[in-house]
């Protein structure tokens, strides 16, 4: 059974389109494979422990909170982080540009958990009530904005969304 | 404790039990990673083996398995509150697991085994189990092991996480014109719960005819209340069975939790208020069910 | 507000897009090549001797650069230099330590550090360090700190005050002598802070070429740490930058003094390579905040005038620190009466050291604990006395008709409208009929109340003698193409402020908004200046950019006017575009006279001096640090105010507040964008939500931290803030830049006293009430709970 330890472990990830095969060692989380490996600092550091959400990163299609995944146990995956959200051809998501225009954020240290979450409760519910953006985003910390302004700024994104030229 | 880790990602439940069997200390099994984490980015905890159990087939799905209800050590907590065939034999569960926090991050990261094997007294998936007397299958080496899930947590060496692998739940449908509530009182929206009450039960020509209720949140163990609320069966609901049944209860806690969700003298009251409001409204769906 | 002008629009920050697309650099962003990462290792214990320090076995692990101890750290550094140094006000200052040598005062202390290539490689090696303790007793709350016998936290000092400051005016003991009714409250407020999202960082770099630093750091005042830094290590300021790049929220906690700051630095230094360390969460919360107890007694007539105000009030600071933390204990003493018109007061503040890991300063630098303090107890003076709360306020109100105000305690306040603030607020949430429905929730059991505060708050400090100054500068450039770079003194902790600014310049220059460009943080490039505190970052940065503006559009005026062949006033400019006044076909671009001011400074462009540059301070003329008879001074220039309503409802059988409807009417000067302002008014509601009803950081009875991380420390969410209506009630300060007060720091105590009062009105049926801090569930049910069992008791005497 030896034959089955290894003391790094090889994953495929294809990181906001672009394919990675990485050799990764058994205790690097996902925040700090993407921050320190592949230099993607959009995704943030605030407790380590799956409380602040502030790195949160979509895998596979689903919001994860990056510190709390070990990288070595995503044998193949697909992750988007903040910075994947723009379009090819650099034009900002519908969820980025209502967060810009509405105030959604403040020191923007939350916002890839808000903005995450977002995109992800959107592609689920096109047209949430309070109730839905309150539990939508409840798994993450906003020290700043007081809340409001991103629940503001989640609705503000759905009429973009919902709107034809989107 | 050591520093450069291993790994190994087994492909088969034999295969994970082997490498768990040849190891004599510090090694993990990791599904989702929700509850270890944080430990290791602490460094409080440090294994030396990880065994990835990802990648066992055995271990996901939700299924009907022989007249129960088999639910997939792996099933994330979403796949789980948000499957039709949960929603309608275990409509329990899925009031309890909608409420776990963390928010959608971990409720897409976050499985029912990792939760159960976690045993933490806050947690919400267990009570509920409990309440619906769940089945566990284990597998230790090469023994394959149905038990009952109260059981298995009163055995402290279970081995469960370190030597033995959780490979599903099973649980029988609930009655369909069952009475039940989740009820989990916390400080606020980011918080643990400080007092969790799961009830079932039956009734019949307006009593209660039949009764499970565990509460949880409240001391180092979850308790089983449901024995000690037998006094309930044949009554019908009324503002002093309510104020009995919150007696009782609070009665059944002696060694409350004190901590940062509450202090002790309060999370023993808790434990009455959130049962008798569980069992409140449990009994009020259930008179709705038979008035149809 | 003419819609041609940005101040006073809610335009969208110009520093935004990096947020949403990930693009921001933050402190921890930053990496260079050869990185190194310190671990610090920590007392387990609040009060020891150090007996003995081991450091071989860390050195022994391999990827480990260097490993030090406190002595051998005291060799390198100097004592850290007090941001405020108690010892300055006639207090009791401490020699404060990066590393502790001998004994440690707190939970949490460094005691040593360990330096490697890898993250994970120095925290393993610092469990192989092995320190013996002796552990002392500690001292860890105000009544063991203030008992006679009790032992100095600090060796060699008398006692455990850090400082005593009585503030008395008038005659306070004719006043409660005279009074009809005199109604005494303790007020305790608990240990909770401010806990940005983004923890605090450093990243040393050395340059090998200079032998200079150049520190990375989540600092809120880079250039006064420059100095800091220097003294401390014993390099000239010029050899020291210090960048501060995106901040993800400060709150005060980013205030330098913590040892980290320089220990980092010197490791760059003793190792030649970048040194890089990130706070943990946990150690994010060793620092402490706000812990405070009031005795307050009020000295009413029998018409319900407050005559007069006695406040004998400990706060709890921890152990003395170089960071301003305990200075907040003052600013609660001085900001005393807030916004009420008594005049006989007898307040005297203590700062007490304990064996707590020491405060920081924290969003509302004291003003909050006022607030909190004077709102809960008349509150209580209001039920005792039969009052309705607002009424009782309304009789005691400050008039808007006597500012410039003198307070009790030397404090101009500018301007303000504090009545008209509250009747604002009640309309805004619809106060008699929350009445109605509070009376009608009765009936079936709900517990429904409803509860008002006011806040005074002082801001844009200064402090004589102090890194705490009221002025600023900014340096606005235009180059050669027409684009303005605005570089400022003031730094933003992620408030919009460069947004304000550049709105700012964006009309006194006359250009366009997207031409604008605001550089902060660096203490190479930007002018000199304190950076964020108090509220200050727009009334300073904004005031000083729009003098340096001013400048530069005269001379941008000149030139237009000579490249047109016509007379200065006949000039216009906006948006860019120069036109000559009645005869609009005849136009020069922005880029065309900024050009030929660059390019033909011998022929059209002689009439100014090149380049388009120009530095200015603004320095609030209302600050005055020359004490007058009394001995008073007036340290801020601005008074900004607000009043908060809150409705909630209590669950009577479990403690639990939901909380249901807020209000908030401030008045926070002219607003430069509304939308920036309301955010700040809605942040400090959360923390004031937070902090009184969740929110709490608890110790063990030897004084260790109990709360380490997150699932402890439980801050709002989403479905913790309720809608909250937000209307100005602005009164212009007469003595600042178009009439600007601060938004930043406001709303704490205020939004935190209405909660209180909220939940205390809705209990009010029950017969109990509580001004203990926080008002979590189990302490809110265990007042009901004592309030039953005392009726019960005097149901069965009777
Ligand atoms: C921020 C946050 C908030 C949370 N709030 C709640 C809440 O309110 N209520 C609640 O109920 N839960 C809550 N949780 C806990 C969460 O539900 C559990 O952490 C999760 O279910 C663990 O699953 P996992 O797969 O990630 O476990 P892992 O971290 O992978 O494993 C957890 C433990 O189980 C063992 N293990 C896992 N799977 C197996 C298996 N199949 N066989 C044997 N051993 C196994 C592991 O060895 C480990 O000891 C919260 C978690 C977070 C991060
Ligand atoms: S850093 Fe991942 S949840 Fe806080
Ligand atoms: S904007 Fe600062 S944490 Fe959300």
């Amino acid at each position: 059974m030896e034959d089955l330890l290894t003391q790094s472990t090889l994953v495929q990830l294809r990181v906001n389109g672009k394919l990675h095969e990485l050799e990764v060692m058994p205790f690097t989380s996902l925040l700090d494979l993407l921050r320190e490996e592949l230099h993607l600092t959009g995704t943030h550091m605030g407790c380590m422990t799956g409380h602040c959400g502030a790195c949160t990163v979509m895998v596979n299609g689903r919001i994860a909170k990056s510190c709390i995944v070990l990288a070595s146990t995503l044998e193949r995956a697909e992750i988007t982080t903040i910075e994947g959200l723009r379009t090819a051809d650099g034009k900002l998501h519908p969820v980025q540009q209502a967060f810009w225009d509405e105030a959604g954020f403040q020191c923007g240290y939350c916002a890839p958990g808000m903005l995450m979450s977002a995109v992800e409760l959107l592609k689920e519910n096109p047209n949430p009530d309070d109730a839905a953006i309150e539990s939508g985003i409840a798994g993450t910390l906003c020290r700043c904005t007081g809340y409001r302004s991103i629940v503001r700024a989640v609705k503000a994104a759905a009429v973009r969304m919902n709107s034809p030229e989107a | 404790m050591s520093l450069y880790p291993l790994f190994a990602r087994p492909r088969t439940v034999q295969q994970a039990a082997q490498v768990l069997e040849s190891m004599s200390s510090g090694v993990v099994v990791i599904a989702g990673g929700q509850e270890l984490m944080p430990h290791v980015n602490h460094g409080v905890l440090q294994p030396e083996v990880y065994v990835d159990i990802n990648a066992l087939a055995d271990l996901k799905g939700i299924r009907e398995d022989d007249g129960l209800v088999s639910i997939g050590a792996l099933t994330v907590h979403r796949d789980t509150f948000s499957d039709p065939l949960v929603a309608e034999k275990l409509p329990l569960l899925v009031e309890a697991m909608k409420l776990i926090g963390g928010g959608r991050q971990v409720h897409n990261r976050a499985t029912m085994g990792g939760n159960i094997v976690a045993m933490h007294p806050l947690y919400d998936v267990v009570p509920v189990l409990l309440t619906l007397e769940a089945q566990v299958e284990v597998v230790r080496g090469a023994e394959t092991r149905r038990t009952s899930l109260k059981e298995l947590m009163a055995d402290p060496r279970h081995g469960l996480g370190s030597e033995a692998i959780l490979i599903r739940v099973l649980v029988a449908p609930m009655a369909a014109d069952a009475g039940f509530a989740y009820e989990k009182l916390k400080s606020s929206g980011g918080a643990y719960g400080s007092a969790n009450a799961a009830v079932a039960l039956t009734v019949a020509d307006g009593v209660i005819a039949s009764l499970r209720l565990v509460i949880g949140a409240v001391a180092d163990r979850l308790v089983d209340a449901s024995e000690a609320l037998a006094f309930c069966i044949g009554q019908s609901w009324s503002d002093a069975l309510a104020s009995k049944v919150e007696h009782c209860c609070a009665g059944l806690i002696d060694q409350p939790l004190s901590d940062h969700q509450g202090d002790g003298e309060w999370r023993k009251a808790m434990a009455g208020v959130v049962a008798q409001r569980a069992m409140g409204r449990a009994v009020a769906r259930a008179v709705a069910q038979e008035g149809r | 507000m003419p819609a041609d002008k940005y101040v006073g629009q809610s335009v969208r920050t110009i520093e935004g897009r990096g947020p949403v697309t990930g693009t921001s650099k933050y402190t921890n962003d930053f990496a260079f090549p050869g990185q190194l990462y310190a671990f610090i290792v920590r007392s387990p214990h609040a009060s020891a001797k150090i007996k003995r320090v081991d450091l071989s076995g860390a050195l022994k692990v391999h990827g480990v650069v260097c490993a030090y101890d406190g002595a051998q750290v005291a060799e390198h550094l100097n004592p850290l230099t007090h941001y405020i140094d108690p010892g300055v006000f006639g207090g009791q200052s401490a020699e404060l330590r990066a590393v502790a040598i001998d004994e440690v005062w707190c939970y949490g202390q460094p005691v040593a550090v360990v330096v490697a290539d890898d993250r994970r490689v120095a925290r393993y090696a610092a469990s192989r360090i092995q320190i013996d303790y002796e552990p002392i007793s500690p001292v860890l709350e105000i009544e063991d700190a203030i008992a006679p016998d009790a032992r100095a936290v600090v060796p060699g000092w008398e006692n455990n005050f850090i400082m005593r400051v009585p503030f008395r005016n008038g005659d306070p003991d004719g006043a409660f002598a005279r009074a009809d009714h005199v109604v005494s409250t303790t007020v305790r407020i608990h240990r909770f802070s401010t806990q940005p999202i983004e923890t605090r960082c450093y990243n040393a770099v050395w340059e090998h070429d200079t032998e200079s630093v150049t520190l990375y750091a989540t600092a809120q005042n880079p250039h006064p740490m420059r100095y800091v830094l220097s003294q401390i290590l014993r390099m000239p300021e010029n050899k020291i930058r210090v960048i501060a790049p995106t901040i993800g929220g400060a709150f005060g906690v980013k205030m330098h003094g913590h040892p980290e700051e320089s220990l980092i630095c010197l490791m760059a230094k003793l190792t030649g390579r970048p040194v890089k360390w990130t706070e943990t969460r946990e150690e994010c919360l060793l620092v402490g905040a706000r812990e405070q107890r009031h005795d307050v007694q009020m000295a009413f007539t029998a018409d319900g005038e407050l005559i007069g105000l006695r406040d004998n009030f400990y706060a709890n600071t921890g152990a003395p620190s170089a960071c301003p933390g305990w200075g907040m204990a003052f600013l609660t003493g001085l900001t005393m009466p807030g916004p009420y018109k008594v005049r006989d007061i007898d307040v005297t503040m203590h700062a007490v050291a304990t064996n707590k890991p020491a405060w920081n300063a924290a969003r509302g630098y004291g003003k909050e604990a006022t607030a909190i303090a004077l709102e809960l107890a008349l509150d209580e003076a209001a039920r005792e006395l039969g009052f309705d709360p607002v009424e009782l306020r309304m009789k005691n109100f400050i008039q808007s008709d006597q500012f410039p105000y003198p307070s009790p305690n030397g404090l101009m306040y500018d301007s303000g409208d504090y009545g008209g603030a509250v009747q604002k607020a009640l309309a805004a949430i619809d106060y008699e009929g929350w009445r109605a429905r509070q009376a009608e929730g009765i009936r079936d059991g709900k517990y429904i109340g409803i509860g008002i505060a006011y806040e005074l708050t002082p801001e844009g400090g200064a402090l004589p003698g102090t890194m705490v100054s009221g002025y600023d500068s900014s340096s606005v450039r235009i180059g050669p193409d027409g684009s303005v770079r605005v570089l400022t003194g003031v730094t933003t902790p992620g408030t919009g402020n460069p947004t304000g600014i550049a709105q700012i310049v964006a009309d006194e220059l006359g250009v366009a908004l997207e031409t604008i460009e605001v550089t902060q943080g660096d203490t190479t490039t930007c002018p000199y200046g304190f950076g964020n505190y108090s509220g200050r970052s727009t009334i300073v940065g904004g005031g000083s950019a729009a003098l340096a503006a001013q400048e530069l559009r005269v001379k941008v005026i000149k030139v237009a006017a000579a490249l047109f062949g016509v007379e200065v006033e006949q000039v216009e400019l906006h948006r860019g575009i120069f036109s000559v006044v009645g005869d609009p076909a005849r136009t020069l671009t922005f880029k065309e006279v900024s050009y030929a001011s660059y390019t033909r400074a011998y022929d059209v462009a002689s009439c100014i001096m090149p380049p388009l540059e120009a530095t200015a301070t603004f320095k609030p003329s209302s600050i005055r640090h020359t004490p007058d008879e009394n001995g008073h001074i007036n340290p801020y220039p601005s008074y900004s105010n607000a009043a908060y309503v809150a409705v909630c409802e209590v669950d009577v059988a479990t403690g639990k507040t939901n909380l249901l409807r807020f209000a908030a009417a401030h008045d926070c000067g002219r607003v430069i964008n509304p939308v920036l302002v309301e955010g700040q008014a809605c942040g400090a509601v959360g923390f004031g939500v937070g902090g009184l009803l969740f929110e709490d950081i608890r110790f063990d009875s030897s004084g260790r931290q109990l709360t380490r991380g997150f699932m402890d420390y439980v801050m709002p969410r989403c479905e913790d803030i309720p809608e909250i209506r937000m209307v100005h009630h602005d009164s212009p300060n007469p003595d600042t830049y178009m009439g600007l007060k601060g938004a930043g720091e406001a709303g704490v105590g205020g939004s935190a006293a209405a909660v209180a009062n909220a939940i205390n009105d809705a209990l009010r049926p029950l017969g109990v009430a509580l001004n203990q801090l926080p008002f979590s569930p189990s302490r809110v049910w265990g007042v009901i709970q004592a309030g039953t069992a005392a009726k019960q008791n005097i149901g069965e005497a009777a």
